[in-house]
């Protein structure tokens, strides 16, 4: 057998051609489908968008904890404090926050100012929801990739992050920016003046936390107060659209298709309806649904329906009201909530501002979610809730700011810095063994952190306080 | 023109030469023994000698021969003959089919024959009649129970639904992995992958469905990575070679078969008849619950009129199915052909379900010269049907009140018809999904051999669809009072369109060194490329009711996604043989990836194997016919899919809103420094025949490690990325797998052939990145808290499923393994402690599957019947968890009785504290709240994973050939009659629907949670079949 190379010269050129030609005719793995960049407007949508979102999804984890929801089944596992393991919420928020730090890094770069000053605000909101839920949660190693396992950071130390950033926010939205902030902005339209507002109006929400803590300055509070929110104009909230409705009327759209949920908790109600606090609250029908015989019932947290059955017994979230309008708003941080916060800074430094701010937000709230000026009237003159400088108390500021911060996470970290201490707030039934008969502080670390990275997470119990909550 | 005319002088010279040389000249006709039909193409040869010749299409045959000398007649398929020559003119013979041919030809990469005997891996073949015979339209289905180590599955009982096939264990640790092996027609891999619906599961068609099992000649099955190596990375999984069915020298044939069959539900759960609809006991005709009332006796009292309807079986139907096939076939010796058409038709078992196949075939071969061949092959098919929302239809018969007659489903206005549930009959006929695939393969097939010792080989082909789905769910009819199957109702138009193209050339060098020693040497070059596009468009909300389409539909959104992957592969085959009696083969390939970082993206990998006869080297006892043992080492590279490196940004599902998109940084980061799979796998084996072939036993041993596993991690999402696509973590498959046949009885008129085949895996996870505790294959919805979870965790094996169970005294709380031995613990309220941790309650991956198939033909008859079986698996039954929460299950009939459960109180003393049942107030005063069945059954896990081991009737067939004296007078060359049923389920523990069904689709790894899949059903068929 003889091999003539000359015969078969081409062939082999031919082979030997296909392989210097590989390279190229194989680089074809740039993704057509995902874009390596993007533009800093559709990361600012996406912020803005997920912020709103972040908020029903932390709300909705906390209502059974405050008692604004109770559980439809009896023992479950979030209405009796069990450890429920928020996968979905806590990726929620570390997505956002990834693309919140990607829109400032590329807002630096394009000296879009404003861009950067309101994902600073933005990260800080989001960062906040998280420290004030878990703690101690991973931050100065994340986003960037620069480990697949980042470490926990202090949650006192974020909270001097939280505030930093929202100081930086502040200062790049006073400055000229190379692009401006429009319609991408689903919260303000891209209005520098209030996200500033905004800004101040956070950074009294959260100096406010450090009420049980020896860092409390209320003076600071107040003065941040002083560039906040000026009206309920001013409120930070996302109204929702056609094709992605509001998500807590989607709760009372899908309830109404018996995929249960949005059930009122006895405790709302009761407070609302005079039994607790003797003074009927025109709020309560603009909020929540009756029963078929026109009736407001609550259902027991922790108890669940019991015999009642799957609709029309008793009070649920229904479409349409006030919260749960299709294309309602989310409410992220609003003037009524400035007030109380007013109320409670001002309460040891000047009781008459703190009274007055107290009237005021209620006021604030009350009109906000349309109830008719006689009616506001008429209750805020009622001695039950004008009792009077002398008779006003903190608990009034706890109770009437519970009322207006309704399905709003905020109103955890009050139900925390003030113990639960609501009047008749009972706990649940069937409570977890494992609280020893004690409301929880904080939530369990998500079961994806702990199987992804379990190295750094923190051992906590349920009973162990965040920073602020001593 | 002028060398055709030299050739052909030269050729009669030749001719006349050997004419001279004539002593004596012996010519004759040989007919097989079967038919008695000539037989063409049969080697004559003249022993010790190189003399010979072939006989044409009619069978004669002319050679010289010396009185003395031997003639032998050999053709494959048949037993070889030697006849003395006794010096007469004319020698006509009979060849005897021979049904184990030693000889036995077998293909493998790239549509090479290759004789069997040859072989250092297992390999086995299923042929034409084995695979109709099975009577499943889908070509993966037909390979049930027919070949060792070969695991197939039906996802359901839907027409067209998809069936998975896995040989030898899972390979991958990525749960959306494709484990599933490469499919391969007449030498060009195809695709057969299944793409599932999105939303509710709508039972799929695999690609390979698209096939016409009636086109096809064999099914080779190559199952380790050794017989892969010259596939290269697509066939890391194995493969299975398919060859069509190709036209022969002779006459032309025709042939014609119909079928028809009909399907109906092979198992049914067991369920409660005695209470009706209603809440603690209490009748209520508009509840939405369909079993917690009163008793039937009690309701009657209320209201006479109310009936307990069977809705299980009265929403279903009888399928049926029609399938026509018609073929012609011929040629001569320079030209063959074969063309084919077929058409079958589907209806399911539930309403509404359908699916149709539509095939056209056409191949052929010309040989142009002794040195030119060209054959090509086209197969152009139409797939598709309505798919119901089978998941759903079934849910919605869980809620559906047997006190409300299901097929009353419609008003005279076309709204539903409903006591307040959603019907399901309704749903499935509205709510539409219908697909159409138009499919074209094709291949075209050169070989050059200008020597004796050198052929050329090019061989390309393409594999072309089309699948177009529109998935309709109609909104509001605008009538008062309605209840509509959606608030708004949606469009959503899918386009797919997939090309493959495949081009592999490769040059083949053989040569006989001695008499004894040969080699054969293959060098190539293949080229792989798959372009993939897929548009959706959805439009929600209807301007006009029942008017569907996207340009009135109130709300657009679209989505797009391409892909393409080329493959570059270089190999080269050496195969030595050694007197018939040693064969070595080593193979080595090295693959270029488009899906790899540049730099990372070739890579090599090498085999090697070995084939002894030791029958042939050393003198065995007569009963000893054959025996051989091999052994094989195999390296398979792997790469990954297209697009995975690195990081970019993607714009949720949710946007445009308001006119603006938003975009997210894609959860996924594929590392930078991504390199290939590497699968190291090493078998050994035995081929043993006894009694002149009429007992064989093959045993082989295998063992494959695949590390480096390209998975995407999870990682926690404060790094930046929720996935990292990075090289992570090996697994290892071992097992044996045994094949013992034989031919107990063989007469002129009566054969026995028995075949049985078993194969044990054993699977384990070695390891997964470090920091990394789990991968989480699939989990499935459980009501109260009983939701199963595959995991995947270090040192334990593929598919364990995790979930609630009863809390047993004494168990060791570091046992990830569910103690059952160990008593249940009672709690104070006198019923069972609920363990809510999650403990391994079983596994999804059965270590026994096997079949038992027997072949009995009679003169004219024909019966067979082919039983396959699994065991050591367990499933998730979700079905059983609704039927508990619901009041639907036998069981829960003792729902108004006082028992003591079981158990001992968490001190260890034995329970005694009687307890009720039911639900509200009980007998002693207490109240049980919704009672047992759903405050404690439905919520522990541990009721519903199951053990899912099966025996079943594949198929049984009983067949007549009409014999001459009926033909004679019959203006057909052959008729046959014959009579099949399916899917008979022999023996199972599992309590509901045919344990095998699955919602996720052949496409998913998480076979073992049921879902609320399409019924398994069992069919019996009518077949008749003409040849002209």
């Amino acid at each position: 057998m003889k091999f003539n190379i000359n015969k078969y010269k081409y062939v082999i050129l031919a082979l030997v051609f296909s392989l210097v030609s590989c390279d190229d005719y194989l680089d074809i793995n740039d993704n057509p489908n995902n874009p390596t960049d993007a533009p800093l407007a559709g990361l600012m949508v996406n912020s803005t968008y997920e912020s709103s979102q972040n908020t029903f999804r932390m709300g909705n984890i906390t209502t059974n904890y405050v008692q604004y929801l109770a559980s439809p089944n009896e023992a479950s596992a979030s209405d009796v404090m069990e450890p429920v393991s928020y996968s979905g919420t806590w990726s929620a928020l570390y997505n956002v926050m990834t693309d919140i730090n990607d829109l400032i890094i590329k807002a630096q770069n394009e000296e879009a100012n404003h861009y950067e000053g309101i994902g600073q605000i933005l990260m800080a909101y989001n960062l906040a929801l998280a420290v004030d839920a878990w703690g101690d949660v991973p931050y100065s190693e994340g986003f960037n990739f620069v480990t697949v396992t980042p470490s926990y950071d202090d949650d006192a130390q974020l909270y001097s992050e939280i505030l930093s950033l929202l100081d930086s926010g502040i200062a790049n939205l006073s400055m000229e920016t190379t692009a401006s902030v429009g319609g991408d902005d689903f919260i303000y339209n891209g209005n520098p003046d209030q996200w500033m507002k905004f800004a101040y109006m956070l950074k009294a929400r959260y100096l406010n936390h450090y009420s049980e803590t020896g860092n409390y300055d209320p003076t600071a509070v107040l003065s941040a107060l002083e560039n906040g929110f000026e009206s309920n104009d001013d409120d930070a909230q996302m109204e929702y659209f056609v094709e992605s409705i509001n998500p807590w009327a989607d709760v009372a759209i899908d309830n109404a298709n018996l995929f249960l949920g949005g059930w009122i908790s006895e405790q709302f109600i009761e407070s609302m309806d005079g039994t607790i606090y003797g003074v009927e609250d025109p709020r309560l029908p603009l909020m929540v649904g009756a029963t078929d015989e026109g009736e407001y019932i609550g259902t027991v947290n922790g108890a669940g329906r019991g015999d009642a059955p799957e609709q029309g017994a008793r009070s649920v979230l229904e479409e349409g009201d006030f919260y749960t309008t299709r294309q309602g708003p989310v409410l992220i941080a609003t003037y009524a909530e400035q007030k109380f916060i007013e109320a409670e800074a001002a309460f040891g430094l000047d009781k008459a501002r703190s009274y007055q701010a107290y009237l005021d937000g209620i006021r604030a709230h009350m009109t906000k979610i349309g109830v008719e000026s006689s009616e506001v009237e008429a209750y805020i003159n009622n001695p039950e809730v004008s009792m009077g400088v002398d008779n006003f108390t903190i608990d009034d500021i706890f109770k009437e700011k519970w009322v207006a911060l309704f399905l709003n996470p905020e109103a955890w970290v009050d139900a925390r810095r003030y113990d639960y201490n609501y009047e008749d707030f009972d706990l649940p039934e069937n409570l977890n063994p494992d609280l020893n008969g004690m409301f929880l502080r904080r939530l369990a670390y998500p079961d994806s952190e702990v199987s992804r990275n379990g190295n750094n997470v923190p051992d906590v119990t349920l009973l162990d306080p965040v920073f602020w909550d001593e | 023109m002028k060398l055709k005319t030299s050739v052909m002088a030269f050729l009669a010279i030749f001719h006349f030469a050997t004419l001279l040389a004539q002593e004596n000249s012996v010519s004759g006709l040989i007919t097989g023994s079967e038919n008695g039909e000539p037989l063409s193409g049969v080697n004559v040869l003249i022993k010790g000698t190189n003399r010979g010749t072939i006989t044409d299409f009619d069978g004669n045959y002319q050679i010289n021969v010396q009185s003395g000398e031997t003639i032998v007649f050999s053709s494959l398929g048949f037993e070889t003959q030697e006849i003395p020559y006794t010096g007469q003119s004319t020698l006509d013979v009979t060849l005897v089919a021979d049904l184990e041919s030693l000889d036995e030809v077998v293909v493998t990469s790239f549509g090479i024959e290759q004789e069997k005997k040859s072989l250092g891996y297992a390999v086995q073949e299923i042929d034409s009649e084995e695979i109709t015979k099975t009577k499943q339209q889908n070509l993966v289905s037909t390979l049930q129970g027919q070949a060792a180590g070969v695991q197939v599955t039906n996802s359901g009982g839907a027409p067209g639904m998809s069936a998975r096939i896995i040989i030898r264990g899972v390979n991958s640790l990525d749960p959306s992995a494709d484990n599933q092996p490469l499919f391969v027609i007449d030498g060009v891999p195809i695709d057969n992958s299944t793409i599932e619906s999105n939303g509710t599961p709508r039972g799929l068609s695999n690609r390979a469905a698209d096939i016409n099992p009636n086109d096809i000649e064999s099914l080779n099955i190559l199952k380790g990575a050794a017989a892969t190596a010259l596939y290269g990375v697509r066939a890391a999984n194995g493969a299975v070679i398919i060859t069509t069915k190709k036209g022969k020298a002779g006459k032309v044939r025709i042939n014609f078969n119909t079928s028809i069959g009909f399907d109906e539900i092979n198992q049914f759960p067991d369920f409660q008849e005695t209470y009706g609809q209603g809440f603690s006991g209490e009748y209520n005709p508009d509840s939405f619950w369909p079993n917690w009332g009163p008793s039937m006796e009690e309701i009657n009292q209320i209201d006479p009129d109310v009936r307990f309807h069977d809705i299980w079986d009265d929403a279903m139907r009888t399928g049926v199915q029609i399938d026509n096939n018609i073929s012609i076939s011929g040629g001569n010796e320079k030209a063959t052909f074969y063309g084919s058409l077929g058409r079958l038709d589907q209806e399911g078992i539930i309403p509404f379900s359908d699916w149709g196949r539509t095939s056209a075939k056409l191949s052929g071969e010309v040989k142009f010269n002794e040195k030119f061949k060209f054959s090509g092959n086209i197969n152009y098919t139409v797939t598709g049907g309505n798919r119901v929302p089978h998941d759903r239809f079934m849910e919605r018969l869980v809620y559906w009140a047997p006190n409300h007659d299901v097929e009353d489903y419609i008003n005279p206005d076309g709204t539903m018809k409903t006591y307040g549930n959603t019907n399901p009959i309704y749903d499935a006929r509205f709510s539409t999904f219908e697909d159409e695939v138009n499919r074209t393969v094709g291949n075209l097939r050169f070989v050059y051999s200008p020597f004796e010792w050198l052929d050329l080989t090019y061989l390309i082909g393409t594999d072309y669809y089309s699948d177009n789905r529109t998935e309709i769910t109609p909104g509001p009819l605008g009538i008062d009072g309605e209840n509509p199957l959606s608030s708004t109702g949606f469009i959503t138009e899918t386009r797919i369109n997939s090309r493959d193209i495949n081009s592999n050339f490769f040059i083949t060098l053989k040569n006989a060194w001695t008499e004894k020693l040969n080699t054969t040497l293959r060098i190539g070059n293949d080229v792989f490329e798959r372009d993939y596009e897929r548009v959706d468009a959805t439009g929600v909300d209807f301007v006009i009711p029942e008017f569907y389409d996207l340009s009135y539909a109130t709300q657009i959104s679209n989505s797009q996604d391409k892909r393409k992957r080329r493959l570059v592969g270089l190999y080269g085959d050496l195969m030595i043989s050694y007197d018939e009696m040693l064969f070595l083969n080593i193979t080595a390939r090295n693959d270029w990836t488009s899906t790899l970082p540049i730099g990372n993206n070739s890579f090599f990998y090498p085999s090697v194997n070995l084939g002894y006869v030791f029958t042939e080297s050393f003198e065995q006892p007569d009963w000893f016919t054959f025996g051989k043992l091999r052994g094989s080492w195999a390296e398979v590279g792997k790469d990954t899919n297209p697009y995975l490196i690195g990081q970019t940004y993607a714009s949720p599902g949710v946007y445009p809103l308001g006119g603006q998109v938003g975009f997210t940084r894609f959860s996924q980061f594929g590392d930078l420094e991504l390199k290939p799979e590497e699968t190291t796998a090493i078998e050994f084996g035995t081929d043993l025949r006894f009694f002149e072939n009429r007992l064989g036993l093959d045993i082989t041993w295998y063992k494959s490690n695949s590390k480096d596993q390209i998975i995407p991690v999870p990682v926690s999402e404060s790094a930046g990325f929720s996935t990292f696509v990075t090289n992570a973590g090996e697994i290892e498959n071992r097992g044996w797998e045994f094949i013992l046949r034989g031919t107990p009885v063989k007469s002129e008129n009566f054969r026995w052939d028995v075949s049985f085949n078993a194969a044990y895996n054993q699977n384990e996870v070695k390891s997964i990145r470090e920091g990394i505790e789990e991968i989480v294959v699939g989990s499935q919805f459980g009501y109260g808290g009983s939701s199963v979870t595959i995991k995947l965790l270090e040192g334990e094996p593929y598919g364990n499923i995790f979930g609630t169970s009863y809390s047993r005294l004494g168990a060791d709380p570091d046992n990830i393994y569910l103690s059952e031995g160990l008593p249940i613990i009672i709690g104070e309220d006198g019923f069972p402690d609920r363990n809510g941790s999650q403990l391994v309650l079983g596994n999804t991956t059965p270590k026994w599957i096997g079949g038992l198939k027997n072949d009995f033909t009679y003169k004219g008859f024909d019966f067979s019947f082919l039983i396959d079986f699994r065991s050591g698996v367990e499933q998730y039954n979700q079905y059983d968890n609704f039927y508990s929460a619901f009041g639907i299950a036998e069981y829960t009939l003792n729902r108004n009785e006082t028992i003591v459960f079981d158990g001992v109180l968490a001190d260890g003393s034995p329970n005694t504290q009687p307890v009720w049942l039911g639900q509200g107030e009980g007998p002693d005063g207490r109240n049980y709240g919704a009672g047992f069945y759903r405050n404690t059954y439905r919520t522990i896990s541990e009721n519903f994973v199951q053990d899912a081991s099966f025996i079943k009737l594949r198929n049984i067939t009983l067949g007549y050939n009409f014999q001459d004296n009926v033909l004679n007078v019959l203006p057909f060359e052959s008729a046959r009659l014959s009579v099949a049923a399916n899917n008979i389920i022999l023996y199972t523990p599992w309590d509901g629907f045919d344990p095998e069904s699955f919602s996720a689709g052949a496409g998913g790894n998480a076979t073992g949670l049921t879902g609320l899949g399409y019924p398994g059903v069992r069919s019996v068929f009518f077949t008749l079949n003409l040849g002209l």
